[in-house]
């Protein structure tokens, strides 16, 4: 048995005055779906175990001035669940839908899924899309990360132990078309080997006005893909076209993890993957 | 220690705990309900699902402490002293259960499924039930046992509407 003490805090303000003192000693649990699986590897290498679950600041999603927010401490069921999001955020939804299993979605947050950065997290590429940024707070303030600086290495997020990542910030999109897909080794409760979330308009030519996408389980950490948007913008989608941007999307993680063992099969699936997800654009 | 007060199949409990341990820990360990099992301990199989208020969840990933103030169903609360629990009635009936080490997780995630969703179709089960492994069934009969599950909860439901 350890000595290891739990801490559930009345509020955000206890929580971050906490931290200030004694986080460098600290593991913050949320949903815990993951600090749990540590915890019965390895034990916790803390002192104190702070419970964050029930923290009223971390919940509720939320529409008012074209500003989205989504609270750190929302399950994925929730996120699943929500009208919300159904018509501002459609590609996070879906990414809540075979994210693990039922029993998980029912606890875990999608806080917890980006600050334990893992690459393959299933919320990140439709956050991603959404140019979300994490508001996070400690004792002194707060400040805005964005997606891409959340995440400073696999399985590292760029947060002190003093912070607490409170809500994300999304841009809603109405109308448009926007999806999520991801490819595991089964159909339900895997691992994600690669996530894609797009958000697509096109204007009344049919030539793609606004292009976001969001990649997932292909590089450490999150990347915009900005060079791939560039080069579909403007242009009518067309089946050649779409497979082209495809590859420009496969060169671009390359370029990022090098040529890895997996190259040989993620390559040509990310390309493919792109094509299967842009495909209803194609044809309306 | 950390001092926690839940409801568990319908009865207080308040009990001291370690703060590093499960709610699975905490219910077989620590008052005894042996039903609820422990198969991976990495939220992969199923085994040890419990309803902590009205959702399914892994009681192996779940901290114990987070019990305080929560109402939960185990395994052992479907059934009334009088009757087994549709599910449990049509699980024994329908041969959902071979070796049976699955059998309490699946149960407590039919019964949250049937909660929420009174008349699943083949898809919703599949999906209910994904975060549950089973190694003997191949599932078929789990899929008939919580289909008929459903009915016969209906026609429960009717009654009582009846009985008044």
């Amino acid at each position: 048995m350890t000595d290891i003490e739990y801490i559930r805090p009345l509020n955000l303000k206890e929580a971050l005055s906490f931290l200030w003192e004694k986080g460098e000693d600290t593991k913050i649990i949320a949903g815990g779906t993951d600090v749990m699986v540590d915890l019965r590897s390895d034990g916790l290498d803390k002192k104190y175990l702070l419970d964050i679950s029930r923290l009223e600041e971390l919940k509720g999603i939320e529409l008012n001035n074209k500003e989205l927010s989504v609270g750190a401490g929302v399950t994925l069921s929730e996120i699943y669940s929500s009208k919300i999001l159904k018509s501002n955020a459609l590609a996070l939804k879906k990414s809540a839908k075979n994210f693990a299993s039922k029993q998980i979605r029912n606890i875990a947050t999608i806080g917890g899924n980006v600050a334990h950065s893992s690459p393959c997290g299933d919320t990140v590429p439709a956050l991603v899309v959404h140019d979300a940024k994490a508001l996070v707070a400690d004792k002194k303030g707060t400040r805005l990360v964005s997606m891409e600086e959340m995440a400073t290495k696999a399985y590292m997020s760029c947060l002190s132990p003093r912070q607490i990542l409170v809500k994300f910030i999304l841009t809603p999109y109405q109308g448009g078309f926007t999806d999520f897909q991801k490819i595991g080794r089964r159909r339900e409760l895997a691992v994600s080997r690669i996530s894609m979330a797009v958000f697509v308009k096109k204007d009344k030519d049919g030539r793609i006005s606004f292009l976001k996408i969001g990649l997932g389980a292909c590089t450490p950490t999150p990347c915009k893909m900005e060079s791939v948007e560039a080069f579909l913008t403007g242009k009518i989608p067309t089946e050649n076209l779409i497979w082209e941007a495809g590859g420009i999307l496969a060169g671009n993680m390359i370029k990022i993890t090098g040529r890895r063992s997996s190259a040989i099969y993620k390559e040509p699936a990310v390309q493919g993957l792109f094509m299967r997800i842009l495909y209803p654009v194609v044809k309306s | 220690m950390v001092h926690i007060e839940f409801t568990i199949n319908g009865q207080k409990a308040a009990l001291d705990i370690p703060a590093d341990i499960t709610a699975l820990e905490t219910i077989r360990s620590l008052i005894g309900l042996k039903g609820t099992k422990e198969g991976c301990g990495i939220g992969e199989c199923g085994a040890c699902t419990i309803n902590v208020d009205g959702k399914a969840i892994n009681s192996c990933l779940m901290l114990g402490a987070r019990l305080d103030g929560t109402t939960v169903v185990t395994v052992e609360g479907l059934a009334t002293k009088e009757n087994l629990a549709p599910v449990q009635e049509k699980f024994m009936e329908n041969h959902g259960v071979q070796c049976g080490f699955c059998t309490p997780g699946i149960l407590m995630s039919a019964h949250a499924l049937l909660a929420e969703n009174p008349d699943p179709d083949h898809k919703e089960i599949s999906r209910a039930l994904s975060g549950n492994l089973c190694r003997c069934t191949g599932y078929s009969q789990i899929f008939v046992s919580v289909k008929e599950a459903a009915k016969l909860t209906d026609q429960l439901n009717q009654l009582k509407k009846v009985g008044g």
